[in-house]
């Protein structure tokens, strides 16, 4: 059956070529459709419903949402649902005051939005713009904010009357279990507004109210946990196993109770986002961010979510383009764990800029930014990278690609060649940062260049 | 280049009509169906009408689709503003143009029957009707063909255009009464066979050539920020159908909803924004404090609906009538609870 369906999926890639072929079974639609039925019984059970209350609406950037200035804080991995969570801790935590379980409990001071976390100097507020004109709605601004703004030096207090991008809206998302016992997976995309109540409905199972726990923010992907246990779990699919063209159908809970909605599409590309997705040209769309994208057996490639080709939460112009990103899940455990235990995890940085003018062998550097990694250990102007863990640089690019498929906190050890005809060095193990938020806000810093002319062989 | 393409097609067809039968007047041989989208489209093209109208505002398209769905010439479309008395015309299949008679409109759903006089058609008018109870049930997943003059792209007789894709799924009300310019108030079929302007009015037929849907315009989307394509359900659309078709009546109460009342006072500021749905008080004796809802409960869902403001609170409390019963959903604390409960009208003071 397998093969007989891959088949059918190599048919729809090849086309018209293999239609006008004799011996070829032209009705594949018609085959595929109890198979994709199929999968969409097999999947429907764990993929959940995300509702969010309250929160700041924010304008996004017209590539999508950018975040604020400084990264986000760790969070308080959720407790087991008996004990009551007073967590003086944290006041930016998952619920406001009513959710303690006193039944005298004081006013809720909904709404609220994020309060200064912990361990950090300055509120960090995200940047509350209303777009007056886009939405008749005049609310999501709350005076008590708009105080604490304007003592922010730098914040833009004005609004401006015609923001760029668009209004997030408030829309029902969607995310998949990941354990019997209670974690959920859902999109980053899902809590960008700092929702103060999060609540997941699992179908036939009823609704939870949800603590929010780590994230992702390179592959936007976030934690919750839900005080339930045997729920159904899907099979994950490592990446090594995904073959492009196959079938993948992105599932979504916005629109449909029953069952999920289903866009389908076919896998596009393998480790784009720096290893960490598939590319799937299936419509994703806040229609279906957070919802697993699954194979024609049910089975969870990965989850949909809101990345633009640069690696920024994607905007509008993204919607439903058929370009779509599935972040793989089967092949980061060890990260999970990590989101578990509420951890932020962000891409690493390693703090320098290369000439581009230098095509290999190796990455030669223009400069290093002064807080970076490697201002730090010495790296300086014109030095050239040679290796990077052992794997031979080819030019800048390919640097690029070693690090950045790394996060914030991990080690890495460099071959660097200081000066002209010096023997290289090696450094190391150097521990990355996390990348600085700027680097997700400016569009030039991020993207790669289109092209990179390869050095010729000499 | 295309344009050229497609002028020169509807020219050669035209010289070359005259003389061919209903339906052949498009000007290719065209080879055998091989496959069921094939099979699909050539036996469902014939009953797609083009539907002209007086000329369109900015927003609104002088053009739309029909489907026929008698031999006595009553075709279905979705109403417009353009479709006026005298000013709308119909071409057929074959390229012949008619005056339409207007037939009364079914607010409800946005549609309208036009009537054509069958003693003016050259041939036999190809009714299609909406499948029997059971068959007309759609799936999420099934495979749909969507038959509709996209952008008036079809000129003469020249076929509509024919899409391809699957239905997304069942959206019912309570998932998307945020959408702009939805009059019709039951599921709607939700596509990726896309509506673009001039294909609404148009059919959506399951492979195996049942017609399930009428599409409707692109509808915005607020939950998502996207354009949705989508179609009423033709099952939906049948007590219309017959009345005005086959002339069966069917009696339609037109009741006044008493205004409801659950006894729950909100915790609202006055301000620009419209926060969660806590509760700040009930009052004694009325459905919520039957039901238990204390100050500090967040009001999550009604229904289907889920509620995430006091805004929506009152939007969507506003869609029922006293007497109704209605799942509340809260949360207290960490816990979130459900039950129904019966709406009241307001105590008299």
């Amino acid at each position: 059956m397998n093969h007989f369906v891959r088949a059918i999926g190599v048919a729809l890639v090849l086309g018209p070529a293999l239609l006008s072929q004799r011996g070829t079974d032209p009705d594949e639609f018609e085959h595929l459709e109890p198979v994709l039925q199929a999968a969409l019984a097999k999947a429907a059970p764990f993929v959940v419903a995300v509702e969010t209350f309250g929160g700041t609406r924010t304008i996004s950037g017209s590539e999508g949402p950018t975040d604020s200035d400084e990264p986000p804080a760790p969070r308080v991995p959720p407790k087991p649902a008996k004990k009551p969570e007073n967590k003086p801790a944290e006041p930016k935590s998952e619920e406001p005051k009513p959710d303690e379980p006193k039944p005298d409990a004081p006013k809720p001071d909904e709404p609220k939005p994020a309060e200064p976390k912990p361990g950090e100097e300055g509120p960090p507020a995200p940047q509350p713009v209303p777009m007056p004109g886009s939405d008749p709605k005049p609310d999501e601004n709350k005076p008590d904010e708009k105080e604490g703004d304007e003592d922010k030096p730098g914040k833009k207090k004005g609004l401006p009357l015609k923001a760029p991008g668009f209004q997030q809206t408030l829309g029902k998302t969607t995310g998949i279990v990941l354990t019997a016992d209670g974690w959920i997976l859902v999109s980053r995309f899902a809590l960008n507004l700092e929702p103060t109540t999060i609540l997941i409905t699992v179908p036939g199972r009823g609704t939870f109210h949800a603590q929010r726990a780590g994230e992702d923010t390179s592959r936007g992907i976030a934690l919750v946990k839900i005080d339930a246990t045997d729920l159904p779990v899907p099979e994950f699919v490592h990446p090594a196993n995904v073959k492009i063209g196959q079938w993948a159908f992105a599932l979504g809970r916005t629109f449909a109770t029953e069952e999920p909605t289903v866009h389908i599409g076919i896998v596009s590309a393998q480790r784009r986002v720096f290893g960490r997705a598939l590319q799937i040209d299936a419509y994703t769309s806040p229609a279906n961010y957070g919802g697993p994208v699954v194979d024609v057996h049910g089975r969870v490639l990965g989850m949909a979510v809101p990345l633009s080709p640069a690696g920024r939460n994607a905007g509008v112009e993204w919607y439903d383009s058929g370009i779509g990103f599935a972040v793989t899940i089967a092949d980061i455990p060890h990260l999970i764990e990590r989101m578990q235990k509420g951890q932020v995890l962000q891409r690493g940085w390693l703090g320098v800029q290369f000439e581009s003018s230098f095509l290999g062998p190796g990455a030669k550097i223009s400069s290093t930014p002064k807080d970076g990694v490697a201002a730090k250990v010495g790296m300086r102007k014109g030095d050239v990278i040679l290796e990077v863990d052992g794997v031979a640089v080819m030019n800048g690019p390919h640097f690029q690609m070693l690090v950045s498929s790394h996060l914030g906190g991990d080690s890495i050890t460099i071959k660097i060649r200081q000066d002209e005809g010096a023997e290289p060095v090696v450094m190391g193990p150097l521990v990355l940062l996390d990348a600085p938020w700027s680097e997700q806000k400016q569009k030039k810093d991020t993207d790669l260049p289109a092209s990179f002319s390869l050095p010729e062989k000499k | 280049m295309h344009k050229h393409l497609l002028f020169a097609f509807s020219f050669a067809s035209v010289l070359t009509a005259q003389s061919q039968d209903f339906g052949k007047a498009y000007s290719f041989e065209e080879r055998k169906p091989r496959t069921r989208v094939e099979q699909v489209i050539d036996q469902r093209m014939p009953s797609i009408v083009k539907v002209h109208g007086a000329s369109g505002l900015a927003t609104i398209s002088a053009y739309a689709t029909g489907i026929i769905v008698s031999k006595q010439g009553h075709i279905l479309t979705l109403d417009q503003v353009m479709i006026q008395k005298d000013r709308t015309r119909v071409v057929l299949y074959d390229g012949s143009v008619h005056q339409a008679q207007l037939l009364p409109e079914e607010p409800r759903f946005g549609v309208r029957l036009l009537k054509i006089d069958p003693a003016l058609v050259n041939g036999e008018l190809q009714p299609v009707w909406p499948p029997a109870e059971a068959e007309a049930q759609f799936r999420t997943g099934q495979f749909v063909v969507s038959l509709g003059n996209s952008f008036r792209l079809a000129e003469f007789s020249e076929k509509v255009s024919a899409t391809f894709g699957v239905v997304v799924g069942r959206a019912n009300t309570a998932l998307r009464y945020r959408m702009a310019d939805v009059k019709y108030d039951g599921d709607l079929i939700l596509t990726d066979a896309c509506n673009n302007p001039g294909q609404f009015g148009g059919g959506l037929f399951t492979l195996d050539g049942r017609w399930i849907g009428l599409n409707m315009k692109l509808l915005d989307s607020k939950e998502t920020n996207t354009m949705v394509s989508a179609a009423i359900p033709t099952r939906d659309l049948l007590p219309y159908l017959e009345e005005h078709v086959l002339g069966k009546h069917t009696a339609e109460a037109v009741v006044n909803k008493p205004v409801p009342w659950t006894g729950i006072v909100l915790f609202e500021r006055a301000g620009l924004q419209s926060p969660p749905a806590y509760v700040d008080r009930v009052i004694t004796g009325s459905p919520a404090d039957t039901l238990g809802l204390r100050p500090d409960d967040l009001v999550v869902r009604i229904n289907d609906y889920s509620i995430r403001t006091c805004r929506e609170f009152r939007e969507v409390l506003g869609r029922f009538a006293a007497g109704e019963t209605v799942q509340v959903t809260w949360k207290r604390g960490t816990k979130v609870q459900q039950a129904s409960m019966v709406l009241a009208s307001e105590p008299k003071k």
